[in-house]
């Protein structure tokens, strides 16, 4: 099966340089499910199966169906040549034909709204978010943000403080899924460069790791929060 | 005294919801928080939670001890013995 041979639940967001984010609408719908579930090799259907509830289990399909729809036509490959791994901490990277694809990708889902990002070199990571308010805001302030940005939350109230708190979110979460790491490296041990967080995109740097560079873009609309990053090679 | 379980069961309750529903409290210990949908932003702010309730220090990075209830209870009995 082809991209073409379906109606798309994928659409292009962000291309710059060499790196192609698309936006995919995770909103119910049956015929779409199928079609995701019948791209889905034997493992992936039977992982969709642990998922509880059909909220994770429906983004889990239409996400991995979109990405493979963006690798096969990425890589010109065709759908069953293609197979996914995962590193130490889970990061998963594409297989093709038994060896590690040429391209690097990075999926996140919230809500009704994904994001896959993919670019044939470089490490990628990619974070949305549903903006919904949360009780304990200051606390998850307190605990994964540095001083200078929770300096900057502080001047802020209300909605502003909100988007700010998100936008922050996933430009450290794109970072740290871009890293490999995830959640084993502690986002309070880095800090959004203050360019980034009155911008929207801009380079970072890992303490530990200063001579690689990351370019950071912040992909946020009206619906949802969301922030790329990519390894500058 | 209520069991780390019993207790972890209480604050998943009162914590942890999908798709705007309460998480429920009978959920399956060895599933994942991510498999029940939990998003990444809930799973840090529930490892907040845990760290008042058990009066421990619960760094970020320890969150991936959360991919399942049982291995965070596990833990958490770990650190009190």
């Amino acid at each position: 099966m082809s991209s073409s041979d379906v109606e798309c639940w994928w659409s292009p967001l962000k291309e710059t340089g060499d790196l192609t984010v698309v936006h995919v609408d995770l909103t119910p719908h049956t015929s779409r499910e199928a079609s995701a579930f019948s791209w889905l090799d034997e493992y992936e259907r039977s992982r969709s199966r642990d998922f509880l509830n059909d909220g994770p289990r429906r983004r889990y399909v239409m996400c991995r169906a979109a990405t493979r729809a963006l690798l096969t036509s990425k890589l010109s490959c065709r759908n069953e040549q293609l197979s996914f791994g995962a590193s130490w901490y889970s990061k998963p990277f594409a297989i093709l034909d038994r060896r590690p694809a040429p391209v690097s990708f990075n999926v996140s889902h919230s809500g009704d709204h994904g994001l896959v990002a993919v670019a044939p070199k470089g490490r990628v990571g990619v974070d949305v978010e549903e903006k919904i308010v949360r009780h304990n805001l200051d606390s998850l302030i307190d605990y994964t943000f540095g001083p200078n940005e929770q300096a900057h939350l502080a001047k802020e109230s209300g909605t502003g403080k909100v988007d700010l708190f998100f936008k922050l979110w996933t430009i450290k979460e794109a970072l740290i899924k871009a890293l490999g790491t995830g959640f084993h490296f502690d986002i309070s041990k880095i800090e959004v460069p203050s360019d980034v967080r009155m911008g929207t995109a801009g380079m970072f740097r890992f303490p530990h790791l200063s001579a690689v560079r990351w370019r950071v873009i912040y992909l946020g609309t009206d619906e949802y929060v969301a922030a790329a990053a990519h390894e500058v090679v | 005294m209520a069991s780390t379980e019993e207790r972890v069961r209480k604050l998943v309750s009162e914590n942890l919801e999908v798709d705007g529903q309460p998480l429920s409290a009978d959920l399956d210990f060895n599933s994942s928080l991510i498999d029940a949908g939990v998003s990444s932003v809930d799973v840090v702010a529930f490892a907040r939670v845990v760290q008042d309730e058990f009066g421990i220090q619960f760094a970020v990075e320890d969150c991936t001890e959360l991919t399942s209830l049982a291995a965070l209870v596990e833990f958490l009995d770990a650190r009190a013995a």
